[in-house]
């Protein structure tokens, strides 16, 4: 486009001077020259800029024996003095290598076969020796069939990761002493161990909390309020009525309870002889139970219609009659899992 | 223009992911696949079986696979490994009684040779509740640190409010990205 517009306005110039002043035309022609000539090198250089460096085989074999120089320096330095450093020193070692492999297999497109050859057959080589360096710096403890020691035998900062990485077994699990660290901290808001116990909670202190109730014994639990979840875990005997919930309320292990919860999910876990009172807003389901049945929710107190607009559940919709059993799969035959209560058997009166 | 540039580009241009979403049932798993795609999240039933969304985010064209976590449904997630390029573990941050549960179910996914290539993002979800575990407590009791095998990053987030979600969703298309589509 560019050097067209030139030659036209060129051709309008020379039209306007006629005849005349054919010798002064140069100055012209040298501003077009000088154009072409940068159109040029602004060509040159966006072509070189195409023409990726690392796509070049000259390069590659450069790049290629600099970082296997690398990695061979590396296990020169491994003395076997210093056994952690010498472990640390052949896992980096080992992770050039692999990306050295890495690198070769990224490239392979543009080599010659017998460039790839040669490569292939160093990277082989740089293996061989990193194994052995392996062996000798860190010797693995000869099997032997030692009872007392053998559960120690796969120590994993030895051997470091496996080159690549894949299946194997796994990193170390670490020591059961994060323990403290999971089990309930001071402001959970539930009840925890408890036995044959009237225990209640008002709508101040449930206020929005996540709510657990676990291991409690032929307990009578009220929460008045709107937690934000519920975890029942490990109950026998109890009688768990609570407010609106505005999440899931979760329970496993739970035998000869009676339960009146209002949620928007109930997830149901090894629960046996139960009768639970429902509303739910989308599904309730059941996993691993038997003998559970199930009602509408009837439990009321003072303030359910504030907690059931602060929950933000639709009273509308209750799918308390719509279970989902994991362990039942079949369409069209029920599951024995779980049942409706009949009507003559369902509890009216839920006081303490 | 080298062929192998060429053939980057064309790779770059497909930029189609497969993430796989597990963790233990009732983790939040569906809540946070709808809400990342903009949908309500008030009427999600537990997930008998899988759901499946296609979104595109950041160019990218995302194949989300979200599968059911409940104890009956487990044995079925490895119907779900094939070529999978990002795992998303998800965690209820304040159903502390089950950590050790959902660790030992992780540690086990990732003996799992078709993950091998998988990047892994940790989700600690529900830091909107109260008595939710920071995701440095969860990353210390799930010892994510002893992780050698993948690429993993831990991210405290919200399902419910929506808060963190994209953050974890473009480090795991970061990192899968470097891996599979080679930057120009």
């Amino acid at each position: 486009m560019d050097a067209q517009d030139v030659n036209q306005g060129n051709n309008n110039n020379n039209d306007d001077d006629g005849g005349g002043g054919g010798i002064r035309i140069p100055e012209r022609l040298l501003r077009r020259e000088q154009a072409r000539q940068e159109d040029a090198e602004r060509r040159r250089k966006a072509k070189e800029k195409q023409s990726v460096t690392e796509e070049n085989s000259e390069f590659f074999i450069v790049a290629f024996n600099r970082d296997r120089e690398a990695v061979e320096e590396l296990m020169a330095a491994c003395s076997g003095s210093d056994r952690d450093a010498d472990a640390q020193t052949l896992d980096r070692a080992a992770a050039q290598t692999q990306e050295l492999q890495k690198f070769l297999n990224d490239s392979v497109m543009f080599l010659a076969q017998y460039e790839l050859r040669q490569a292939q057959a160093s990277l082989q080589r740089l293996q061989t020796s990193l194994a052995e360096k392996r062996d000798e710096v860190l010797p693995k403890k000869k099997f032997a069939f030692r009872s007392r020691t053998r559960a120690k035998e796969p120590v994993p900062d030895a051997v470091g990761p496996p080159p690549v990485p894949g299946p194997g077994p796994g990193p170390a699990t670490a020591p059961d002493g994060v323990k403290a660290d999971v089990t309930p901290h001071a402001e959970q808001c539930g009840f925890s161990d408890m036995a044959a116990a009237v225990l209640t909670k008002t709508s101040e202190e449930i206020d929005k909390q996540d709510v657990l109730l676990s291991h409690l014994t032929d307990c009578r639990v009220r929460l008045y309020g709107s937690p934000c979840t519920v975890h029942i875990k490990h109950v026998r005997g109890c009688e768990i009525l609570c407010g609106p919930v505005t999440g899931s309320v979760f329970v496993d292990h739970c035998s000869d309870s009676t339960l009146a919860v209002a949620c928007q999910q109930l997830r149901t876990h090894h629960a046996t002889a139960t009768r639970v009172y429902l509303h739910v807003t989308s599904r309730a389901i059941v996993e691993d139970c038997s003998g559970v049945g199930f009602a509408p929710f009837t439990w009321s107190y003072p303030t359910l219609d504030r907690d059931f607009e602060a929950s933000g559940l639709d009273r509308a919709r209750n799918n308390w009659d719509q279970v989902d059993d994991f362990n039942w799969l079949a369409a069209g035959t029920p599951s024995p899992n779980w049942a409706v209560i009949a009507e003559e058997d369902r509890r009216t009166t839920w006081d303490l | 223009m080298g062929l192998l540039t060429i053939l980057k580009k064309m790779k770059h241009k497909e930029r189609e992911m497969r993430l796989l979403m597990l963790g233990l049932d009732n983790a939040g798993k569906t809540t946070i696949l709808k809400k990342f795609n903009g949908e309500d999240v008030s009427t999600i039933s537990p997930t008998l079986g899988f759901n499946i969304k296609t979104l595109e985010h950041r160019g990218f064209k995302l194949n989300i696979w979200d599968v059911g976590g409940q104890k009956s449904l487990r044995s079925y997630w490895r119907n779900y490994f094939e070529s999978t390029d990002g795992l998303v573990w998800v965690v209820d941050s304040a159903d502390r009684l089950r950590l050790d549960d959902c660790k030992q179910e992780l540690s086990a996914l990732l003996l799992e040779e078709r993950l091998a290539g998988a990047t892994l993002l940790v989700f600690a979800n529900k830091q909107d509740l109260p008595g939710a575990l920071s995701k440095e407590a969860i990353r210390e009791a799930m010892g994510l640190d002893d992780i050698k095998t993948h690429h993993w990053c831990i991210i405290g987030c919200s399902a419910v409010t929506g808060e963190n979600l994209l953050s974890g969703v473009d480090w795991l298309l970061d990192d899968i990205a470097a891996r599979v589509f080679t930057a120009d």
